[in-house]
């Protein structure tokens, strides 16, 4: 964006105020989702005192544990509880007595890690296929690039795991084949991110430059690209300087979408790496009935893919704000 | 079958001579195990890997611990007062000795003399005390502690601690040995995790389950020969088994069969089998309306099942034909009762005579809680069509089973991680008011047996009582114990004294050195 | 796939093409595995439950695959492991797509209708599909597939009307469907008979991707040991219960990823070839 700078503080502040009342809605969106989630743990069959407790445990001991727990007080008392917790940082208990912040406080930083650096190659690849692909539509780089995209999408990211572990790691010996992490929390070796982050983006690259393609192939057909066209631009050109900015706003919503499915995905390419990611945590805390520990996690889930999701937002306001 | 798997397989010898027979040796191969054994090496850091999941994070000693990476923590750390033993079942720990009153109901617990917590501060029989109340009180108190209340347990002097059963027990120090960790008198709930333990291994850190711990040089107890223990956490057995295989760890704790013969073609990695590890009994509810109920329909299950077969297919080879038995690894197991085969047409008859009904589906009821176990089912349900028992299995999500199918269903399957004592399967799942009753069995032969072995003072006349015991066991229970899986660990070559025996044993690393 | 410039693009009607002919064949080619996976339990050689080599035993004389960690016939159980899968995914994809549709249609007649299934699909966005999953199929322990299916239904559907609704909202003000309210035709009228025909390749697109995200969720649930139990066979289950074996048969683990890679990747190219344009377009509207 070519602007002059002395209205790039007022546009800020414009900007500010456009993502005020959307950042807003998020929140409560985020509430909603967090009773939701409490509420479906609560009609699970069984509960953390039954998961966290011994073979052989009386029904009075068990009632004890569950005194412990605080599972003997009405579903809407603990989820104001665990709210009302929430400015100060506080997200409660564990089934097994540990602070929830503090079970968190390492894998979450671990799972941006990977999320991130995932997403940022998967942004970068599918811009650099679907741009590639847009330059010659039509022609067998375009349909390779399609056919290879929506193969990659469809692939489960336990399968591209199975795959990668396998040849990369087993039978070849080339990279960690799990995560080992030191006294800081973190991975050991850089190189033990390598196939957990390969995992995700290989199916996430086939969605995102899938997004990009369509986006692009929608931005062909406006009149001012065939306008440029009909100017003899060249047409790297004409697709750097007026398709792609054009698509930007579908390109950004597309990928912010996806978050969620890098999510789930992160889930099970944790397990099987053995990475120390809120993903692990979230799998055993989903077996154990360990519902503070879940909402806490999809607490920390859903206010990302919120940012995310308002991020794109604001993408989308500013550019198209840029344009008219 | 390679050389190191024939020595481990031999069960036949018993387990102190397989102690001694094999203190030297564990090599990943022959000229390893010649050349660099000897005298233990002092130095250098053992990683080890021990399953565990983030959700179920245990730093209470007296807490549930779910995950054995937590409880390897907590048992380098801290000290039980006894442990499991290899000749007896029952070994000192932070007790050097224990004697029991004549009515064995009182049992006296002597402090070692060197024991000191890692702040240099003597252990005292009040801190004792005070731990093993706390123990009490936790929910879990009265399954870990059973027939000791807490106003029972008192400090006498300053290194004898004394505990009252509510009734006689000959095999009451068994009691003390899985968690009754010590810790300071009056450590607060918030600083249990960096409260000060008396064990081999210091706490150096611990972050989301894996962990960090440094000798204790002034352990009470046998020299320490490694500088540092690491801890990784595993999620799963493969993802552990894989970090073993390419060099990420020195040490996969109870990896599994299907790990061991992915390593058995390994010349730089050990497998070790501890025998009697894992129990995986097929339980027949006993008590009517069960269609177990008939003794004879119990008899017939016990003899349709393959027990070669299980072995070899569920367990890839790596475990034992069992007898019915539970407590196999027990030193006084008996070991004279005929081994029960595969008889076709015996349990035909016995099913007619007991008027089974072979037009219904009975289902069996399972969970993948431990690896094999479902295996177990499907296949025993696969052997009984042979005599036309259709049974189909239900596998149920861990909490489900545990919340409504144990103790009552008429036909489940059960595990058991702890072997060496066919008493303590006994106390606590056979006899009529057992509190795990798995089988709701209530035989008064049986019960009237067990009395006599745990109020019994006199060795021979106990072991007389156990033997009858096991051979009620084997004819009428509820249980058909096809077989037992070994325990398995994979360490690197350099790896030397790693712990043979089976069950928790598995902890008991400071004997542990590198080549 | 350069459009021509349509001053007002018209609602979307499948165009008629040479590539069709072409497409239609590719069609045929790629659904072939998904036809090997419904016939599979006719020809495969071994019960799914007889134990017939070593538990991961290498391929050999009779089992070409090898042994699975029971030591069950891995071809066997491949070939069974697909009908269940592809059958859920089926139903899945016809009811998300069929509820969507309606709803939809109606949404963009009634706004308020419309703001609440935004917010619904707003709120879907926050929660991964899969944390879904397990948490609907864990609130029905005994629902097995019948439970992935319905948690799948329930939270593919907000994000399917929306997609439905995005293309149905410029025919809201269209002549015909003006002129239709202003006879006084009821809505379920509108929605069925004037909105509903003009969104065929929308709805068919919208079909094709949600039957890829069912295959996609459903196998992934399976591998998380929802839904399918043993001793069924099922791709998914597959891969998780031989993964620890996957060095002494990797037949047992490759053998289902390739079943499932090879289902994925024909139901995409199948839709993709039905509706090429429509199908770039939905996944960027959201």
């Amino acid at each position: 964006m070519s602007r002059p700078a002395d209205t790039g503080a007022r546009r800020a502040a414009h900007l500010a105020l456009r993502a005020a009342a959307p950042a807003g809605r998020r929140a409560l969106l985020l509430v909603v989702l967090l009773a939701a989630v409490f509420t479906a743990v609560e009609l699970l069959p069984g509960d953390a005192a039954g998961n966290s407790a011994e073979r052989g445990e009386s029904a009075a001991d068990l009632a004890a544990r569950r005194h412990l727990l605080g599972l003997d007080r009405p579903l809407w008392e603990r989820f104001a509880d665990w709210m009302g917790g929430l400015p100060t940082g506080d997200l409660g208990t564990s089934a097994h007595g540990q602070k929830v912040t503090a079970l968190l406080a390492d894998p979450l930083p671990n799972t941006l890690v990977l999320a991130v650096t995932a997403f940022l190659l998967t942004v970068a690849l599918s811009l650099l296929l679907g741009c590639w692909a847009a330059a010659r539509p039509g022609r067998p780089a375009d349909r390779v690039i399609g056919h290879a995209s929506t193969a990659a999408f469809a692939l489960p990211e336990f399968v591209v795991s199975a795959g990668l572990l396998l040849v990369l790691s087993l039978w070849t010996g080339w990279l960690p084949a799990v995560t080992v992490t030191g006294g800081d929390g973190r991975p050991a070796t850089w190189t033990m991110l390598v196939l957990p982050v390969l995992a995700l983006v290989i199916p996430q690259t086939g969605w995102n430059t899938r997004v990009v393609r369509g986006a692009l192939a929608d931005q062909a057909s406006t009149p001012h690209v065939q306008a440029a066209h009909l100017d003899g631009l060249p047409p790297h050109r004409v697709l750097l300087r007026h398709q792609l900015p054009g698509a930007v706003p579908a390109i950004a919503t597309g990928v912010a979408t996806s978050t969620g499915l890098l999510f789930g995905g992160a889930v099970v390419v944790e397990t099987l790496f053995n990475y120390p990611g809120i993903g692990t945590v979230l799998a055993s805390a989903v077996a154990a009935r360990d519902t503070p520990l879940i909402a806490g996690v999809v607490m920390c889930a859903g206010a990302v893919i919120s940012l995310v999701l308002l991020a794109a937002d604001l993408v989308r306001h500013a550019t198209l704000g840029a344009r008219t | 079958m390679n050389r190191r798997q024939a020595l481990w397989a031999g069960g036949a010898l018993g387990v102190g001579a397989l102690l001694a027979a094999c203190s030297s040796s564990g090599g990943g191969t022959s000229s390893a195990s010649s050349a660099g054994d000897g005298a233990p090496r002092k130095g250098g850091t053992l990683r080890v890997g021990a399953l565990g999941r983030a959700s179920a994070i245990t730093r209470d000693p007296h807490g549930t611990q779910a995950n054995e990476s937590d409880y390897l923590v907590i048992a380098l750390v801290f000290d039980t007062l006894t442990v499991p033993g290899a000749k007896a079942n029952v070994a000192p720990r932070l007790a050097a000795s224990w004697e029991p009153s004549a009515d064995l109901k009182t049992w006296r617990f002597r402090i070692d003399k060197g024991a000191v917590f890692h702040d240099g501060t003597p252990v005292t029989a009040e801190d004792v005390a005070w731990s093993l109340k706390r123990l009490r009180g936790t929910p879990s108190g009265a399954a870990r502690l059973p027939g000791v209340q807490a106003g029972n347990i008192r400090a006498e002097g300053a290194d004898t601690v004394v505990l009252v059963s509510d009734y006689a027990n000959a095999e009451f120090p068994m009691l003390t040995r899985f968690a009754s960790f010590v810790m300071k008198k009056d450590t607060k709930d918030a600083e249990v995790a960096k409260a000060p333990g008396t064990g081999p291994f210091k706490l150096d850190w611990y972050r989301g389950g894996n962990a960090r711990l440094v000798r204790n040089d002034r352990w009470h107890g046998s020299p320490v020969h490694l500088d540092a223990i690491e801890v990784t956490m595993f999620e799963t057995p493969q993802a552990m088994a894989n970090a073993l295989l390419t060099g990420q760890i020195d040490l996969a704790s109870n990896a599994g069969a299907v790990a061991a013969r992915t390593a058995a073609s390994r010349r730089d990695v050990q497998v070790l089998r501890r025998p009697n590890d894992m129990a995986m009994p097929i339980v027949m509810r006993t008590a009517r309306p069960s269609p177990f109920a008939d003794e004879r329909v119990r008899e017939a299950m016990r003899l349709v099942v393959d027990r070669d077969v299980m072995v070899r297919q569920v367990l890839s080879g790596y475990g034992t034909v069992a007898n019915d038995i539970l407590g196999t690894g027990d030193p006084d197991y008996a070991k004279d009762i005929p081994q029960r085969g595969r008889d076709l047409a015996k349990a035909r008859r016995l099913l007619a005579d007991a008027g089974f009904d072979l037009s219904r589906t009975y289902e069996l009821v399972t969970t993948e809680d431990v690896p094999g176990l479902a295996d177990s089912a499907t296949l025993f349900a696969h052997q009984a069509a042979d005599v036309g028992v259709r049974i189909k299995v239900v596998k149920q999500e861990s909490g489900t089973f545990w919340a409504k199918t144990w103790k009552t269903g008429d036909l489940y399957t059960s595990y058991w991680g702890t072997n060496d004592s066919a008493v303590f399967f006994a106390a606590k799942t056979m006899v009529g008011e057992a509190g795990q009753n798995e089988a709701g069995w209530n035989d008064p032969g049986f019960d009237a047996a067990y009395r006599k072995v745990i109020g019994t003072a006199d060795t021979g006349k106990r072991a007389a009582a156990l033997k009858e015991l096991q051979r009620i066991e084997h004819d009428r229970s509820g249980y058909l114990l096809w077989g037992m899986a070994d325990g398995i660990d994979l360490a690197a070559a350099k790896v030397r004294n790693l712990p043979r025996l089976a069950g928790y044993g598995r902890v008991q690393l400071e004997g542990v050195w590198l080549r | 796939m350069t459009a021509p410039p349509a001053a007002v693009p018209r609602p979307a009607a499948p165009r008629r093409s040479p590539g069709r002919v072409k497409a239609a064949m590719f069609a045929v080619s790629v659904s072939l595995p998904a036809l090997a996976a419904l016939a599979g339990p006719l020809i495969s050689p071994h019960g799914i439950d007889t134990p017939v080599t070593a538990p991961f035993g290498a391929p050999g004389a009779g089992v070409p695959l090898g042994g699975d960690q029971l030591g069950r016939d891995v071809l066997s159980r491949v070939l069974h492991g697909g009908t269940a899968l592809i059958a859920s995914a089926l139903l899945v994809a016809v009811v998300t797509t069929l509820t969507a549709a309606l709803i939809g249609c109606v949404a963009v007649l009634r706004p308020r209708l419309g703001r609440l299934v935004e917010r619904g699909a707003d709120v879907a966005i926050l929660l991964p599909p899969l944390l879904g999953i397990m948490l609907v199929a864990l609130a029905w322990p005994g629902g097995g597939r019948r439970a992935v299916i319905a948690a799948a239904v329930v939270l593919g559907v907000p994000y399917a009307i929306r997609i439905v609704a995005a293309a149905a909202s410029p025919l809201a003000t269209a002549g015909y469907v003006e002129a239709a309210l202003s006879r006084g035709e009821s809505t379920a009228y509108i929605a069925w008979r004037e909105i509903l025909p003009n969104l065929r390749a929308t709805v068919l697109t919208l079909f094709g991707l949600r039957f890829v995200e069912a295959v996609y969720v459903i196998s992934m649930a399976g591998f998380l040991q929802i839904g399918p139990r043993p001793p069924a066979s099922d791709w998914s289950l597959m891969i998780r219960e031989n993964a620890p074996g996957a060095l002494l048969n990797p037949w047992a683990v490759i053998a289902p990823s390739l079943a499932i890679a090879g289902l994925a990747i024909a139901v995409n190219l199948l839709t993709h070839s039905l509706a090429p344009d429509t199908t770039a377009k939905a996944v960027t509207r959201s």
